[in-house]
This record gives C-alpha cells, structure tokens and sequence, in this order.
C-alpha cells in the first residue's frame, strides 16, 4: 500500500512532514517501508521555453538554445538533444542543480560556447513516464514558464511506502490510515460524506439477480446499477491520487472504483451489465475444468472449488481476484452493474496463490474487508462518477447477506490491561485511547453486582484477622490496628477507580465496625501479610470493568489482550517501563548439549577449524562420495521443493558437507585444511517419508595439506593417515573414552588399506582413514585427504561419567628399548598387546619409537623399536626385576611373531 | 735479588697485560708461579742468602706472589667476560625471523556468538532447550496460532518434505514441545537455540538456513514490561551498556502484543551510519506477550499464568559483532575466513 501525503492531507489537517508521518505510523505498528520524497533533486528545475534555437557554429550535432525561464534575459544553455524545436517547454536544470540522476550542473562551455544550465531528459529527472522518448522530455504546451518543474509534474506530493503486517487489514485504506492518524495526533477526520441521489427511476433489483451458492466463502454481495454510462477519462486531482498510490487512471469508471478501493479499502468490480448473461451474477465455486476467461485475456481452467462470480452462463471473473473478460467495461458499455462484496480471506489467498495472480483487490480481500463496508463504497463509486456528470443511479441496492456478522465485544478491566503490559494506566486514559480509536465502551456495573460479594470477602478477611489478634494476646496498638485496616482498605480502592468509591467506604465502614465489634486487642504482624494476600484476590475483580464494542472495521481485535496492544500502540511502547521477571530460575543446559561443546573445545584445540554447512545435499554427492547404491545412506530424505536441483535431500552424511567444503577450499588455493563439524543428520524412518526422521548429531573431521604451517624452518611434510588418528586418539582421550580396540575397517568413501575403526565391542565409536583416490579426484582435490567421523551419541554412552586422575609416581621407573624384526605384515598393534600382556606386574606402557624399513634389513621385514617402561608402586624397582620382565616380553614376541631382536 | 724480583714482577705484570686469552693468561701464570715457574726458581735462590737477608726477601717475593695473583685473577675475570660477550655475540640471531607456528583452531564465529548469547540467558536462569530441525505442521505453524491459509504464512515461505512435515522455519516450535512437557501451569524460562530452514535466496542478508533464538518466560503476573527489560538487560551485555533499545508494534499470530526490537547502532551508537542506513536503529528480533491461543493449545491456563517470547537471529548478531556485510561469509567455509577468529 502506498499513498501520498496530499492524499492523506484531504481528511486532516496536520502539517508533518512526510518522515514524521513515517515515523508515527511506524512506532504505532503500521510500519513504513520507505518514504518517496518526490521532487527530490528538482530544487533548481524549472520550465523554461525555447525561443531561439541555432545551430553550434563549431559543432555539427549540438545546438545552442535561448531560453525563457522567466527571468529578465534569456540564459543560453547548449544541448546535444536532437528532438528540441523552437517553441517547445522543456524542464530546465539551472546552474547548482543536483539532479536526481546524479548529474550536477555548473556554469560551463561546450566547444567554446557558454551553456548555464542543462535541458532535462526524463530519465535524468528519473520520471516514471510512459511515453518518454529520447532526449529532452517535452512539456505540454499550455505548461507555464519559469515555475518549479517539480510542481507541473506533481512530483511536489512525498509518498509512504506501507509494509502492512497481515492483521491490518483497516490500513489498507486512505480512511483506515487516517483514523490512526486522528488518534494519533489528536486532530479531527473529516472522512468523505457519502451521499448519493437515485436519479433513475429503474430499481436496481429489477434489472439485476445477485445470489450466493457458497455463503462460506461469500458472507455478503451488494450490487448497484448505473445507467447512461459515459466513459471518459478521470478529472486531473483523481488521476493524481491514483498516481501517487502507485495506480494508473485508465477511465473514469475504472478509475472511481479504484480510488474508492484505495479510499475506504472495499475492492469493487464494474462490470457491462449488457455482457452479463441473464443479468444475473452469482457467487458459487467453480465446476473443475470450467473455462476463465480473465480481464488479462488469459484463459484458464478452474482447478475447481475456487469462488467465481457467474453470470446466466459462464464464470464471469475469479472472485476478489481479477474480473471477467466478457463483461470489462468498453467504450461502447452504457449500464453498469457495480460489485462491492465480501469474500472469505483464506479461499482467495488460496486462489491467488493457485493462480499466480496478485492484485491490489486480493490483497485487501487476504487481510479481510469490513463486511459492513460494502454498501457504503457502492455509493462512494455512484457519488463520484454521478458528480462527474459520467452516470445515473438506479434505485436502491440489491443486497445479499444472509448472515450478518454479529458485532464483537469484550470484556476487559483495566487492571487486566495493566498487569498484561506492566503499567499503571488509569481507567480513564484507557477508556479514552480505545474510543478515540473507534470503539464504543461501555461500563458495566460490576462493581455494584459484586459489591457485597467483596464486602463479605473483606469481612470474613478482618474476621481472622481479629481472630488472630486475639489469640496473640492484649497488646497496646488496638487503636492502631484499626487504623491500619481502614487504610489498607483506602489503598484496595484507590487503584480501583471511581466507580468503586462508594462501595469503598461501604467496605472500609463495615470492616471497621466489624473489627471493633470483634474485640480487636492488638495489632498482629502477620496482619499486615494477610491483608496483602486479599488485596491480590480481590483487586481484579474490584477494578472497574468494561464491554468494548469493536468496530466493525476492526477483523483482528477479539480479546482483550488485543486491547492492551491498542492502548499500548497508541501511547507508545516506549511509555512501558522495564522491569525483570520476578523469582528466581536454575539456567542449565542439557548434557548433550554440554558434551557437544566439549568435542568443539577439543577439536579446535587440536588445530581443527569448525566449519557450519547446510544441510542439502544430492546424488551427485552421494555417487561422488562412492556411497554404494545400496547403501541405507542414499534413502535421504527429498525436499518437495528444494532451492535448486542442486541439492534436493537433506543430507545422512556430514561427510558430504565437509567434501564439499574441502573442495571449495582447494579451488581457492587453499591447501592446507584443516575442519570438523557437529551436527545432526537426517535418517528417515520410512520412504515416502510418513512422519519425523531421526536426528542424529555426527561429528566429523577433516585434514589435508602440510603437517605444520609453512615457514622457514618447519616440517614440509603432508598430513598423512597416522596425523587423523592421532586426532582421533586425542578427542577420545579428551572425552574420557579409554579401553578400546583399533582394527582396520572399510568404508565407501576411503582408502581399503587406509581405513581404522575405533571400537568398543561392536559398537563403532569413530572411523578414521585416508579418503580414496577416487573420491579425491572426484571431488577435484590433488592431495591426500584424511577424514574421521562419529556418531555424538555412542561417543556420549562410552565417555566416562566420573573424572579419574592418575596420581604421579612415588618411585622411580625403568625403561628398557626393545627392537625386534618382525615380518612386514605384522601388526604394530598385535606387537603391543602381545607385550602388554607379558609384561609382568610391573608392566605401566609401551610407547613405538621407531618403525623402519629399508637396506639395511631384509625386504620382507620391518623393524619395530619399543620404549617399556617398569614401575612399582612400592618400592624402587630393581634392575633384575626389569631384566626378567624384559626377557620374558622377549620370549613372547619370538615365539608369536617369530620375531628376532635386532642388532 | 731485589733486584732481580722486581725485575721479574716487571716482567711477569706485562706478560699479564699483554695476555688476550685465558690460555695465554694460564702460560704467564705457569712460567711464572707455577712450580717450575721463575718465582719458584728465584724462591729457591734463597738458601744462598744470608739468615738476616733470607726473611727480608722472603716477604718481598711473597709479596711479588700476591700483587702477580691477584693480576691474574683481575686479568683472568676480564678476558672471561671478554670472551662471553664475543660468544654472545657470535650466537646473535636474525629474531625478526617468523616463529615456528602450529596449525590453530578456531571455533566458528556463529558459534562463538551463540555460546554468548546462551550464556547471558543460562546467568539469567533460562535453561536451553532443543527440538528437532525437521518438524511437523502442528508444531511449527498450528500450535503457534498460524493455521492453514493464514496470510501470515507467508511471511515464511517453507520447505517440505510432506504436505504435513517440513523443516522447521523458526525455533517456536521448541515453545510448544516444552510447554507440553510441563504441568499445571509450571513455570517456564527456556531459550532454543538451533538452526532454521526458509526457502529465501541465497545473497548478502538472506540464506535458506540460519541460526535462530528462541526465548520463551511464563510465570504469574509476566508483563510486558518484563519482556522489555529482559532485552534491554540482555541487549546490554552483548552490545554493550551504552545500547538502548526500542520496540516497535508489529504483529506475529502467536504474540499480543507483538513488537520489533531494535537496538541503537552499534557502529554509531545512533548518530545514523552505512549500517543503520542513516535510522541510527538496527532491528534484531521480534518479541510479544504469548497469545492467550498458543498458551491454551499447550496446556496452560492464560487466566493463571501469561509469558512472553522473543525470537533472534543469530548470524544478525555476528554480523554486527564482527563487521560481516555479507551473510554468506559464514556458511562458506573458506579456511582463510575461520581462521579469524
């Protein structure tokens, strides 16, 4: 919705400037988008005439104008435009002006000839015109010379720009806006008097048949006829309107009833009341497959359902939407059947988004129209064009209704207002905010209904007190305690406002004849407490309550939390004070949440960027990644309607992601990487997908490029197999997982020599492994990738829930070297396990030092080099002891892997 | 013979001075003190003096010792600070040479804005809850008063999976599966942080998925005045005192009253600026006192009880914490960019 000031200036006399209208409108949630500041850059643009016109003597394409601006001397101005005559009123930029295309126009020469000033296309003046031509825009004859260009192309009118949220359905409108106006700047409307004269004789209901089939999706049609129809084009100050609200004046007929729509927000429809068949519209659904034949000349075929407006015969125009072909007003047209109506919002956002067509009138219908409205811009439309002289009116209007909206009311206090938005507004401002905004509000005597039942709640409440009182014992403050209750009970009222005065000193009178009449002998501390509990009970109800009639205009306001809103809106949501939630909570998060944190705190301490993708991914990547076409992971769950094609499911692998990203990264030259990710993927319970998939959280790795960062005197190395698993080693031991078992493993996606699962039991806490070189190729990348992933849950379920430390040793260890040629195919890690086991009870670690192969060993052998270390708890052990631990590791490794110690 | 020690002590102190290193220095003391030194000889000389004499020279070769000994000790200290000051100074290196660095990680920036923003809200007594990404329509839209055909739908355009289940545009819907959880109008003070999904272009300020914020407070007697001091307070501690905030009526189904929050520039603390646009405001969330529908549709009684909610987009804060003008940056992943932080 845009509108002008002008406009908006018609019905109320305020003198904003178009940025303040901004923004009060914004702060009183009908938010401006952008304000026009038309004319903007036209400061120092006036019209000017040519009155002589000569060629350039040192130039065969530029010309050399005297112009009349309307000052004593003509001003020179040289321009290269070749559609310029003598005669001719065109804008004229004068020296100084900046103009809206960024041009600025200084005293100058052109080849030698003085030019002060510059003649204005109408692209340089930035006017959206439909006719501009090349060069200079040309002004119409009878334009005044020397005035404001701004003011002859009524570019002097700013506009706002509304972003209407989707309940304000009453902004949509030149009067919706400026009843908010009214209240907010406490001025006076003066709305257009409607009244129409029914100059024809002809009743209305005579000509035409008007009925609804589908009261569900049409709650009201109203119709009137207007004959001796003259089209015409609209008077200048309504095609102004139309232009400043964005829309383009086409006829009168057409015109008036856009301009009624945009005044009072009730879309209308004229059609040729020659062209509708039988003269007889009907609101009913469309049969599935009926031809549309639409204002737009498109013809469609009804999906069925939607609400069309037909005449005897045919669909005559999707209703709220976009009028019939058929029946368009031409030239020829002479009797006019007008259509304001009311349409259910939810059936025309359906159509409209079905049919792909959004106009100005489904907009309004989406938000909801005032049922009551209808007739009222009938006889808008009549009004304007009968002043116009353009037609007559028949009688009456032929109106269908069959179920008139009951009026809305709510019930509110105004302490149900206050502790809803944390303030102390009295009855009154409260009162008045909603009145001025159109409701009608109503006192009900509440007070007086439950006036006794609050005395006897007080009386029963001083009853225990006295009660109380007694029991304690004689003390001296008798005269005091009741004292105090009389002014406790002053406080209870006050808040409660006039009407509850009389009832007050009703209360207060008979709490003190009552706390008299018990004998009250002391003043009891917890008194005071019970008091305050009361208050709290009956304060609500005490208050005065109300019945706001909502007006009719007002779809979106049905309880009383939308009231508070309004007082709220109106007096500014800056006037609300800002408190904190009383008590007091324990923040927390989960454990899962607390343990993914932790893998992030170790990975990036291990030199591991955290990377965050989306979460689409596609086939391609799968068959990339070489997932089998068997594998569970390719039943991903498909997008129905997906960005691109690019990437239609949501991703069951986090591998996917960080492919991805590793490649987008060597693309850039960015070599050495290093990422990992936490979160979840997407494994879906049944294809089609029925219900939820499961979420499981991953986390994966990925390494490739140097071992150490490039320099002068660091490792060239690149990242190989053993640096993942190194990773990997450290993330479990950072997680507290100890006592599991490595063995080599297979995955799609890596290398089969190169590929170690890290597991507990059967369960598979990490895979890790070099990605195979078809993968890497694939996925272009030139260098050796490694990659490790898990599933966040089985690394939780292993994490160990208690801390245990190690204390540091009391004695000293022995440490022996052990370096063996074993076979070449011999694990490492069965070596380990091997001498772990033989080691004696003194056994604590062995650590591999060394690994090699090469000339000086035989080629079917490796050379495995052991650091054993030997401690006791008790004592210092002694050499022996190390020596016959030592021997006897020895012995097992000869005998199990034949293996021989090197010399 | 007196004549001969001072003739010695002569030579023996010039040998001294002259002497550049420490060995040359031990030479002068060998040929001189040593035990086949001069002095030693000339000591030995001395059986042929007479008694009288013999205690007289005595002394003055004893004398030689000590005045020789203590220039050897004078001569023997200086060449050794000498000879320390020309190794350290043979041992000087080029330091403006890089250090040798190690390969650091780094979280991600949207993390490290969400750690903050969750440990403002856990300090306030708020507990982080979670639900899952791809959710159904009743959680995401229904249970949120946002049913079929509400224009307001529009203002999320989603992605489907099903007709019925889609990924979750919002993290609202983690309100109604913690309200369901609760009982008998518990009180509640949850944030659900978590990652959303809408079908917007992918350019500077939009991306089919981002992070978002949920809060959610409900409690006896909770007020909108309380929904404001919560962001004021919480606006405060991650842009800084200075910030001030300003709430703007708007309209969302599930909130009334609904309000745009904005916050005072963070670049220009309001003076206008390129990223305010001149306003000297930037909007960072949308907030309202919980409609009475969406509390009833979750258990709870709105007579009893009333709550607000706020929800917040997380790459908006990094954006204006680290000066990002382009979104994309973020889930780009390019290894030059994460290492910044």
């Amino acid at each position: 919705m845009q509108v002008s000031t002008k406009w908006l200036k018609d019905y109320i006399d305020i003198d904003l400037t178009a940025d303040e209208l901004a923004e009060r409108f914004t702060l009183a949630g009908i938010p401006v988008e952008n304000v026009i500041h038309a004319g903007e850059g036209l400061e120092k643009v006036v019209t000017g005439r040519i009155d002589e016109l000569k060629p350039h003597p040192d130039s065969d394409h530029l010309l050399v104008c005297q112009m009349d601006v309307g000052e004593e001397n003509p001003l020179q101005i040289v321009t290269g435009a070749p559609n310029v005559k003598q005669g001719q009123i065109v804008p004229v930029a004068l020296v100084g002006a900046n103009l809206p295309c960024g041009k600025k126009i200084s005293k100058g020469k052109m080849r030698g000839v003085a030019s002060n000033g510059m003649l204005c296309s109408a692209d340089e003046l930035r006017l959206d015109v439909e006719d501009a031509v090349d060069g200079i825009y040309i002004l119409p004859e009878d334009t005044p010379v020397g005035v404001p260009a701004a003011e002859v192309l009524g570019l002097d009118d700013d506009i706002l720009e509304f972003e209407l949220t989707a309940n304000r359905g009453d902004c949509f409108s030149v009067v919706g806006l400026v009843r908010e106006l009214a209240v907010l700047t406490k001025k006076s409307a003066r709305l257009p008097e409607i009244k129409v004269d029914e100059d024809d004789a002809a009743s209305a209901d005579a000509l035409v048949k008007i009925g609804i089939d589908a009261p569900d999706l049409c709650s009201r049609f109203s119709a009137r006829v207007l004959t001796n129809v003259k089209l015409a084009p609209s008077p200048d100050w309504m095609v102004k309107r139309l232009e400043g609200a964005g829309m383009r004046a086409i006829n009168n007929v057409v015109d008036v009833t856009n301009f009624v729509m945009l005044e009072l927000g009730q879309p209308l429809h004229a059609y040729d009341f020659d062209k509708v068949v039988g003269h007889q519209l009907t609101a009913r659904r469309a049969v599935e497959g009926e031809p549309l034949h639409t204002l737009d000349d498109t013809n469609r075929l009804a999906k069925g359902g939607e609400l069309v407006i037909a005449d005897a015969e045919n669909a005559a125009g999707l209703a709220g939407i976009m009028g019939g072909f058929e029946s368009e007003i031409t030239e020829s047209t002479k009797t006019v059947i007008l259509e304001a109506a009311c349409f259910n919002s939810a059936s025309i956002r359906r159509t409209s988004r079905a049919v792909g067509i959004h106009t100005e009138a489904s907009g309004r219908f989406e938000r909801g129209t005032n049922v009551n409205g209808t007739v009222a811009a009938l006889d808008r439309v009549a009004q304007l064009l009968q002043d116009m002289g353009a037609c007559k009116v028949c009688k009456g209007v032929v109106d269908v209704y069959p179920n008139p909206k009951p009026v809305t009311k709510i019930k509110f206090t105004a302490a149900q207002i206050n502790s809803r938005l944390g303030t102390s507004y009295s009855d009154k401002e409260i009162v008045d905010v909603l009145e001025a905004l159109g409701f009608e509000i109503d006192p009900i005597n509440k007070v007086e209904e439950m006036s006794d039942e609050v005395v006897d709640k007080i009386a029963s409440a001083t009853k225990n007190f006295s009660k109380a009182a007694r029991e304690i014992g004689k003390k001296s403050n008798v005269e005091n305690f009741i004292g105090n209750i009389g002014a406790t009970f002053g406080n209870l009222f006050k808040n409660a406002g006039a009407k509850a005065d009389d009832m007050a000193q009703k209360a207060g009178a008979k709490a003190n004849d009552m706390a008299q009449k018990a004998g009250v002998d002391d003043f009891v501390q917890n008194i005071s407490a019970a008091v305050g509990d009361m208050v709290k009970t009956v304060d609500i109800k005490l208050s005065s309550a109300y019945e706001a009639t909502v007006p009719d205009w007002r779809n979106d306001v049905t309880l009383p939390d939308d009231l508070s809103e309004e007082v709220a809106r109106i007096y500014g949501f800056d006037k609300i004070p800002s408190t904190l939630p009383k008590g007091n909570q324990q923040g927390r998060q989960s454990a899962t949440q607390t343990f993914i944190d932790r893998i992030k705190a170790i990975l990036s301490s291990l030199g591991l960027c955290e990377e965050l993708s989306f979460a689409f991914t596609s086939e391609a990547m799968f068959d990339k990644m070489r997932v089998p076409a068997d594998s569970e992971l390719r039943r991903a769950v498909p997008i129905m309607n997906p960005l691109t094609d690019v990437a239609p499911l949501l991703r069951t692998t986090l591998l996917a992601s960080i492919f991805e990203n590793a490649a987008r990264n060597f693309s850039r030259k960015n070599e050495d990487v290093r990422l990992f990710e936490v979160a979840p993927v997407f494994l879906p319970k049944a294809l089609p997908v029925t219900e939820q998939p499961l979420e499981r959280q991953q986390v994966v790795g990925l390494m490739m490029g140097r071992r150490e960062p490039k320099g002068w005197s660091q490792d060239a190395a690149q990242i190989d197999f053993y640096d993942a698993k190194g990773v990997v080693e450290e993330l479990l031991a950072g997680l507290s997982i100890g006592n599991y078992i490595v063995e080599a493993g297979e995955h799609y996606a890596l290398h089969p020599g190169k590929t170690a699962v890290f597991k507990k039991g059967r369960d598979v806490l990490v895979t890790v492994g070099e990605v195979h070189p078809a993968v890497a190729e694939a996925l272009g990348i030139r260098k050796k990738i490694c990659v490790f992933e898990a599933d966040v849950e089985t690394l939780h379920r292993f994490a160990a829930k208690k801390f245990s430390l190690e204390s540091l040793p009391k004695y000293p260890s022995i440490s022996r070297d052990l370096a063996i040629l074993v076979s070449h195919d011999t694990a490492a890690g069965d070596v380990e396990k091997i001498i772990a086991k033989n080691g004696g009870q003194f056994f604590k670690g062995v650590t591999l030092f060394d690994v090699y192969t090469g000339e000086r060993i035989s080629a079917d052998k490796k050379s495995l080099a052991f650091a054993i270390e030997f401690r006791s708890n008790e004592r210092t052990l002694k050499d022996e002891e190390a020596d016959y631990a030592f021997a006897n590791i020895l012995a097992a490794v000869e005998k199990d892997f034949g293996a021989t110690l090197r010399s | 013979m007196k004549q001969q020690i001072k003739e010695l002590r002569l030579r023996a102190g010039t040998a001294i001075g002259s002497a550049t290193t420490l060995k040359e220095l031990d030479d002068v003391r060998v040929r001189f003190l040593g035990k086949k030194g001069e002095l030693t000889a000339l000591l030995r000389g001395m059986s042929k003096l007479s008694a009288e004499e013999r205690p007289l020279v005595g002394k003055i070769v004893n004398e030689a010792r000590a005045e020789l000994e203590q220039l050897i000790a004078e001569k023997n200290s200086q060449l050794k600070a000498s000879e320390l000051q020309s190794k350290l100074a043979s041992e000087r290196i080029d330091v403006t040479l890089p250090g040798r660095r190690v390969h650091a990680g780094h979280l991600h920036p949207l993390t490290l804005t969400l750690n903050r923003v969750k440990e403002i809200f856990v300090s306030m007594g708020y507990s982080v809850e979670e639900g899952p990404e791809v959710e159904t329509d009743y959680y995401n839209f229904e249970a949120l008063n946002l049913p079929k055909d509400h224009p307001a739908r529009d203002m999320q355009d989603s992605f489907y999976i099903t007709e019925e289940i889609l990924l979750r545009t919002q993290t609202s819907p983690v309100q109604a599966r913690t309200m369901e959880r609760h009982k008998d109008n518990e009180p509640i003070r949850m944030i659900a942080p978590g990652r959303v999904y809408r079908r917007d272009d992918y350019d500077a300020s939009h991306s089919p998925m981002f992070t978002q914020v949920e809060g959610l407070v409900i409690d006896k007697g909770i007020s909108f005045a309380d929904l404001k001091g919560t962001l004021e307070d919480f606006s405060k501690k991650i842009f800084g005192e200075k910030t001030k905030i300003r709430l703007r009526p708007s309209f969302f189904p599930f909130t009334e009253p609904s309000a745009e929050v904005d916050v005072s520039c963070v670049m220009c603390h309001g003076a206008g600026c390129k990223v305010c646009q001149g306003t000297g405001w930037l909007e960072i969330l949308g907030a309202g006192m919980v409609h009475p529908d969406v509390l009833k549709m979750s258990g709870y009684d709105p007579a009893k009880v009333s709550g607000f909610a706020f929800g917040m987009g997380i790459e908006r804060i990094a954006m204006l914490t680290y000066g990002l003008d382009d979104m994309r940056l973020l889930y780009d992943n390019d290894v030059r960019f994460l290492k910044q932080f």
